[in-house]
């Protein structure tokens, strides 16, 4: 059906993973999603199109825009490590918030915890992100009030 | 006012205030995004869900003066397989009375919405690719009929840019943008450099396309510019037009007789690297473009 046909492309778009499963495998696009005959082979198809990798890195990189605006001194801090991080966050966090100062206070909430587990991130990440996520958590209660600037 | 010419205007972004200041009679319309004028907390907010932004909303009122608006938006995503968001309709109602009433509003023809999400308002990332069969055409439609009513003004639906082909289709791009028209849902925003992003990831050319759309549905025209990025192309609005966008503009432009703007869309970011005088050459080159092309007046865009 065509709802289970939009999630699975939009699954698939989030997650290389999913693809290389999807092309090794594909009938597990059966498994997961309810889909008539000729939405299954579409979505094969365009799995194995060459422009899903182009698709896959545009919606990481429209992810990592609200991160990149507002933490940009975290995400410089986390170095190589980033790449890991958000990976590890969108995983959890598959679904984007519309509302940038949401999604960055999500990842900001998401790294905090992190440490707290005790994961060590490079000297300069604590120091970046406590400063920035004071700011981010301070746009967002802005952002109630209506006197913000353009979202 | 009974237009000629198509307007020549920009896509209202933070960074327009500025150009206008150097270029203000060169820009005669604006088109205003209300997803970027206010934060939406989603559908399951404690308390109220839109929270404008009274500062940008009254920088754009000044702006808009004396130009003719627009509204386009992405959140309505009306392709996807859920019910319209009553909501976000209403909300964007409520901006265009704000503003003094949106002479037209144009959503993307492109999933931004999933169905199955495990949020409320969960978004794709990106535009995702529409498959064109009945189904699709009847939730469009439907979709299209209660948001002009709500809205209140002619609608405009913008042909994406995709990078992965959906094979097997009942109608193309065109013949399903056509038959949105045909049947009185709406015309189209013909965004040239999506189609000319769509030919260089492997799609048609910009003439194979344009040539299967019926020119009486197009009721504005999108240029702007994008960038390679690993063997593909970007519509990243980070450039001036490509040269070849320009040619199809001149060369099919004039055919659309209800064109009733050209719209330059740039991200705000790219402002400084792209610099003003490089976009106020990008105007008057649009005004040469729309001195070409003669418009017919249809009563629901003229005021």
């Amino acid at each position: 059906m065509l709802a289970d046909f939009q999630q699975a492309l939009a699954d698939m778009t989030a997650s290389p993973r999913l693809c290389t499963e999807a092309r090794f495998d594909p009938d597990l696009l059966k498994r997961k999603y309810e889909l008539t005959e000729r939405e299954w082979l579409r979505l094969v198809a365009i799995v194995q199109h060459q422009g899903m990798e182009c698709a896959c890195i545009v919606y990481r990189a429209n992810r990592l825009a609200p991160l990149a605006l507002n933490i940009p001194k975290t995400c410089k801090a986390l170095g190589s490590e980033l790449r890991a991080v958000v990976s590890e966050f969108w995983d959890k966090f598959p679904e984007t918030n519309v509302h940038f100062f949401v999604e960055t206070d999500r990842f900001c909430r998401f790294l905090k915890a992190k440490m707290a587990e005790g994961w060590t991130f490079a000297p300069g990440v604590e120091p970046a992100l406590r400063l920035e996520s004071a700011a981010v958590a301070a746009a967002l209660q802005e952002s109630y009030t209506e006197q913000g600037a353009e979202a | 006012m009974k237009q000629k010419h198509p307007a020549v205007g920009l896509l209202y972004n933070p960074a327009t205030p500025d150009l206008i200041k150097h270029a203000g009679s060169l820009v005669e319309y604006l088109a205003a995004m209300p997803d970027r004028l206010w934060f939406d907390f989603g559908p399951k907010a404690e308390g109220r869900r839109f929270h404008r932004t009274l500062g940008a909303i009254e920088e754009l009122k000044r702006v808009a003066h004396g130009r003719v608006l627009s509204g386009h938006g992405i959140g309505m995503s009306l392709p996807s397989a859920i019910p319209l968001d009553e909501e976000f309709v209403a909300a964007v109602a409520t901006m265009s009375q704000d503003l003094g009433g949106f002479r037209w509003y144009s959503e993307h023809l492109s999933v931004f919405l999933t169905p199955r999400g495990s949020v409320p308002n969960a978004q794709a990332g990106l535009g995702l690719p529409v498959v064109y069969d009945e189904e699709t055409f009847g939730i469009v439609a439907s979709k299209l009929r209660r948001v002009r009513e709500a809205l209140g003004c002619p609608l405009l639906l913008e042909n994406g840019s995709f990078f992965t082909p959906v094979p097997d289709m009942e109608m193309s791009e065109p013949e399903f943008l056509n038959r949105l028209h045909a049947e009185g849902h709406c015309r189209t925003l013909l965004d040239l450099h999506n189609v000319y992003v769509c030919w260089r990831n492997g799609g048609p050319s910009l003439s194979e396309y344009i040539e299967a759309l019926n020119g009486d549905v197009v009721g504005e025209i999108h240029l702007g510019g994008g960038d390679d990025f690993a063997g593909f192309y970007m519509d990243s609005h980070s450039s001036l037009t490509p040269p070849e966008v320009w040619q199809a503009a001149f060369d099919f432009a004039p055919r659309f007789k209800q064109l009733r703007a050209i719209t330059f869309e740039f991200q705000e970011t790219y402002y400084e690297r792209i610099g003003s005088k490089a976009l106020i050459g990008e105007l008057e080159r649009m005004h040469e473009l729309a001195a070409a092309c003669e418009v017919e007046v249809e009563a629901a865009y003229a005021r």
